[in-house]
C-alpha cells in the first residue's frame, strides 16, 4: 500500500474510533433525519419559519420597496443556512470512513492491493444517488437565491417552499399514499395526454382559419383543451365551428371520466393506506412517549385498568390481534396495535427500547396460557422490562414465574384477602379503603427526596409535616431498601429516599412545595 | 345448638379462597352449591358441602345456623343467579350481614339494591390494585402487608374510653406518634362518620367515649395503646 493510501486508511480509522468526532456525526444525523430525536421538531419549526419568512419577503417586494437589511437576510443569511443544513445532509447521507475501511477489509481478506479508484467510485455514487434525490435538488435550488445580483435566480425562492416536504410530515406521508398509485396515475395521465394532444390538433385545424374563432395559435388550443378536459370551462376561449363544437363534446365527456377517474383514486389510495398511515401514527406517537404501559390482551379488567390508568396520566398502548377487542379498545378511545402481543415482530414493529420507555408491560388476558406465551416473548428480548400478568388458575403459578413475570395478579387471592380484613376489622376496612378511594380528597402520596431538598432538610425533624397537616406514614430508604415505619425524629435524610405521607391532596401540594423551596 | 359459621355460596375458587381466609373467625364453613358435579371434582376439603337451590325455602339453614353471628358469601359465578340469591336471603335473614361478589359497576348497583351488606367488585378491584401498583408501588405494597399479610405492621380500631388520658386537647394536636408510637389515621364517630386525624373538624372536635381511632402501629405498641385508651 502507498503512503497516500495508508495514511488515508489511518485517517479513516481514527475517525471511525474517535467519540467526538462520531458524537458530533449522530448529532447532526439526528436532528437532520431521525424523526424520533426530541430536538428535531425544534430544529424542523425553525426551518419552517425561515422558508415562510423567505417567502413573504419576495411576495411584500412585488409591490413595494423591500429594506436592504431584509434582502441581505434574504439573500445571503437564509441561503447560508440553508447552504450548510445541505452541506450537512450531504456528509451525514453515506460514510467515506466507512467506504475506506471497508475496501481495506476487504482487500485485505482476498490479500489484494487496497484499491483507491473503487473508493472513489464508491463515494462518488453514493454521494451522487444523494445529490440526485428529488428532495436534495429541492434544497439545492433553494440555495440559489443566494447569487441575487442574477434576478431570474430570485424566483428559486419559491423553491424554497417545496423544502417544506421535508419538515412536514403530513406532506409525505401524502406522497407516500399517492406513489402506491403510480401505475394508475400513470395510466390516467397518459390517456389525459392522448385526449389534450389529439383534441389541440383537431381544434387547432378546424378553427385556426376560422376568423370569428378565438383559437389562432397551436398554443391557444392547447390552453383550450386543457381548460375544457379539466372541466373547468373558462369561457375566454371557445370552439365556434360546428366540427369544433364536436371535439368540445368529446373533450368535455373525457372531461368527466378523468375527473371521476382521479378522484376515486385519491380515494382508493387513502382508503387502502388508512390503516396503514393510522399504524405508523400511532409508532410514532408510542416512541415519543416515555414510561408507556402495554396491556396485551383487551378484556375485562383489561378495559378496567386502562380506563383507571388514563385517568392517572398514564400512557396506555393495547396490543390486541382480536379484530372484536380491538374494535372494543378503539371505542374506548385507547390507542391501539392490531398486533400479537405473544410475537416478536410485534415489538420489532414497535420499535422501542422496552428497558428505558415502557414503565411495565400488563398480561391481561383472561387466559393463562395467552399470558405465559406473552410473557416469554417479551421476556426473550428484554430482560428488564418489569412486568405484571394476571393469573386465572392457580396450579398455572409456577408457569407464570418461570416465564418471567415479576408481578403476579391472582383476583381470587385478593377477593380473599379483602374479605379476611373485611371480616377482621370492618371499620378500619371501610376507613382505609373510603381514605384510597379517588373521590376522596385525603390522597397517600410518595414523595421522592431529591439531592436538592436534602441538602436543607437533613433529618425527619426537619420535614416539619405536621405544619401542614401531612401524616409521615414513614420513609423507603434507598440504600437498605427497606421501609422505616414511624421514623424517628432524627432519622437522616438521603438522596433518592421515598417519603410516603397522607393528607388532604391540598396540603400535600404545600407540603411538597415547601419542601422544595426551603 | 346452632353453630356459627360462614355460609358460601357457589363451590368455586372465590368460594374457596373466601372459605380459606375466614376459617381462622368461624368455627364452621358450610359451602352451598347449585350442582352437585362441581362438589364431585374436589377432594379433600374440611368443609361442609351442600346442595341448595333458589326457592326461598331457607328453614333448614335458620334451623341450623345462628344467623346473627354467622356470615354469608354470595359467590355465585352466574350473576343474575347470585343477585337473585342475594335478594331470596335478604328477605328471609334481615339482618344476616351478606357479602356478595360482582363482576362489573352494573352488578354492585344490583346487588347493593338486593340488599348485600357489602358487595366486593372483582373486576374493579383487581384494576385498582394494578393501578396501585404501578402509581405508588411503595405505597401500595405497605398498604398491602399492613392489610393483608402478616407483617410486624398491624392497622387496628380502637374505641376510645379513657379520655383523661387527652386532656381535653384535640385529637389533631395530639403527638400520637411521640406518645405511644402509633400513628392515628382517622376517627370514627359513634353515628359511623369518619374523619382523617387533620381534617378541619378533627382540629375542632373533642374527641367522646364511644369514637373508634384507626391505628397503624406495631403489634405491641398498638396492644399497649389499645390497653391505655381503649376499651
Amino acid at each position: 500500500m502507498n503512503l497516500f493510501n495508508r495514511y488515508l486508511v489511518d485517517f479513516a480509522y481514527f475517525l471511525k474510533t474517535s467519540v467526538s468526532y462520531q458524537r458530533k456525526r449522530r448529532f447532526f444525523y439526528n436532528i437532520l433525519e431521525n424523526d424520533d430525536y426530541r430536538y428535531k421538531k425544534y430544529f424542523d419549526i425553525f426551518m419552517i419559519i425561515l422558508i415562510f419568512s423567505s417567502v413573504s419577503i419576495l411576495i411584500y417586494e412585488v409591490k413595494r420597496d423591500v429594506h436592504d437589511y431584509l434582502n441581505m437576510f434574504n439573500g445571503y443569511v437564509i441561503s447560508f443556512i440553508f447552504f450548510v443544513e445541505y452541506i450537512l445532509r450531504l456528509w451525514v447521507s453515506s460514510s467515506v470512513s466507512k467506504v475506506i475501511i471497508h475496501q481495506d477489509e476487504y482487500a485485505d481478506l482476498l490479500g489484494r492491493e487496497f484499491s483507491l479508484w473503487f473508493v472513489v467510485k464508491k463515494v462518488v455514487s453514493d454521494k451522487l444517488e444523494y445529490i440526485l434525490s428529488v428532495k436534495a435538488i429541492i434544497d439545492l435550488l433553494a440555495i440559489m437565491p443566494f447569487f441575487h445580483e442574477l434576478r431570474l435566480l430570485r424566483i428559486f425562492i419559491l423553491f424554497r417552499v417545496f423544502k417544506i416536504f421535508r419538515y412536514a410530515k403530513s406532506f409525505q406521508t401524502f406522497a407516500s399514499v399517492l406513489t402506491s398509485k403510480k401505475f394508475e396515475f400513470f395510466t390516467l395521465a397518459m390517456f389525459a395526454s392522448i385526449v389534450i394532444f389529439v383534441s389541440s390538433v383537431l381544434i387547432y385545424v378546424m378553427e385556426a382559419n376560422n376568423p370569428d374563432s378565438p383559437i389562432d395559435t397551436l398554443y391557444e388550443a392547447f390552453y383550450w383543451s386543457i381548460v375544457t378536459i379539466s372541466t373547468v370551462g373558462y369561457g375566454d376561449v371557445v370552439a365556434v365551428s360546428y366540427e369544433g363544437r364536436f371535439v368540445a363534446m368529446v373533450v368535455i365527456l373525457s372531461g368527466i371520466a378523468v375527473m371521476a377517474f382521479t378522484t376515486s383514486l385519491f380515494v382508493s389510495a387513502f382508503t387502502e393506506k388508512l390503516e396503514e398511515i393510522k399504524e405508523n401514527k400511532t409508532i410514532l406517537d408510542v416512541s415519543k412517549t416515555k414510561n408507556i404501559c402495554i396491556i396485551c390482551g383487551y378484556e375485562n379488567i383489561a378495559k378496567e385498568v386502562a380506563k383507571k390508568l388514563i385517568h392517572s396520566k398514564f400512557d396506555v398502548l393495547v396490543l390486541d390481534d382480536d379484530k372484536q377487542r380491538v374494535f372494543n379498545a378503539k371505542k374506548d378511545g385507547l390507542t391501539v396495535l392490531d398486533y400479537n402481543p405473544g410475537t416478536i415482530e410485534s415489538y420489532k414493529k414497535l420499535n422501542i427500547d422496552l428497558s428505558t420507555k415502557v414503565k411495565a408491560i400488563l398480561c391481561l388476558r383472561e387466559d393463562d396460557v395467552e399470558n405465559v406465551y406473552t410473557a416469554l416473548t417479551v421476556r426473550s428480548i428484554n430482560k428488564d422490562v418489569y412486568m405484571m400478568s394476571l393469573l386465572i388458575n392457580q396450579t398455572n403459578r409456577n408457569k407464570l414465574l418461570s416465564s418471567g413475570v415479576n408481578e403476579i395478579l391472582y383476583d381470587k387471592e385478593f377477593i380473599g384477602l379483602i374479605v379476611k380484613e373485611y371480616i377482621g376489622q370492618p371499620v378500619a376496612f371501610e376507613a382505609i379503603h373510603e381514605l384510597r378511594s379517588e373521590d376522596s380528597n385525603i390522597k397517600i402520596k410518595e414523595i421522592a427526596l431529591t439531592e436538592r431538598i436534602v441538602s436543607n432538610i437533613t433529618f425527619v425533624k426537619n420535614l416539619e409535616n405536621l405544619n401542614f397537616r401531612v401524616l409521615l406514614l414513614g420513609i423507603y430508604k434507598k440504600s437498605s431498601k427497606r421501609f422505616f415505619f414511624n421514623p424517628l425524629k432524627d432519622t437522616l435524610l438521603e438522596s433518592g429516599d421515598v417519603i410516603l405521607v397522607m393528607g388532604n391532596y391540598i396540603f400535600i401540594k404545600e407540603f411538597e412545595k415547601n419542601l422544595s423551596h426551603k | 345448638m346452632k353453630s356459627v359459621s360462614a355460609l358460601i355460596f357457589g363451590f368455586n375458587e372465590y368460594g374457596l379462597e373466601i372459605a380459606r381466609n375466614v376459617q381462622y373467625k368461624y368455627e364452621n364453613i358450610a359451602m352451598f352449591n347449585l350442582e352437585k358435579s362441581e362438589f364431585m371434582s374436589i377432594k379433600d376439603v374440611d368443609y361442609t358441602l351442600r346442595l341448595f337451590d333458589l326457592s326461598d325455602d331457607w328453614d333448614d339453614i335458620e334451623d341450623e345456623f345462628d344467623m346473627e353471628k354467622s356470615i354469608i358469601f354470595c359467590a355465585i359465578r352466574d350473576e343474575a343467579k347470585n343477585i337473585f340469591l342475594t335478594i331470596s336471603l335478604r328477605s328471609y335473614f334481615k339482618d344476616a350481614t351478606i357479602i356478595s361478589l360482582a363482576n362489573n359497576q352494573e352488578d354492585t348497583n344490583k346487588l347493593k339494591m338486593a340488599g348485600a351488606s357489602k358487595v366486593i367488585p372483582i373486576v374493579e378491584t383487581t384494576a385498582d390494585i394494578i393501578t396501585d401498583m404501578l402509581k405508588k408501588p411503595i405505597a401500595t405494597e405497605i398498604l398491602h402487608n399492613i392489610l393483608y399479610e402478616d407483617s410486624a405492621l398491624k392497622i387496628a380500631q380502637v374505641k376510645v374510653k379513657n379520655l383523661e388520658y387527652f386532656e381535653d386537647r384535640f385529637p389533631a394536636d395530639i403527638n400520637w406518634s411521640e406518645k405511644f408510637g402509633v400513628l392515628v389515621l382517622s376517627i370514627v364517630h359513634e353515628n359511623m362518620s369518619r374523619e382523617f386525624i387533620y381534617s378541619s373538624k378533627s382540629k375542632h372536635t373533642l374527641l367522646k367515649d364511644g369514637d373508634m381511632l384507626i391505628v397503624v402501629g406495631y403489634d405491641t405498641d398498638l396492644k399497649e395503646f389499645e390497653k391505655k385508651i381503649g376499651g
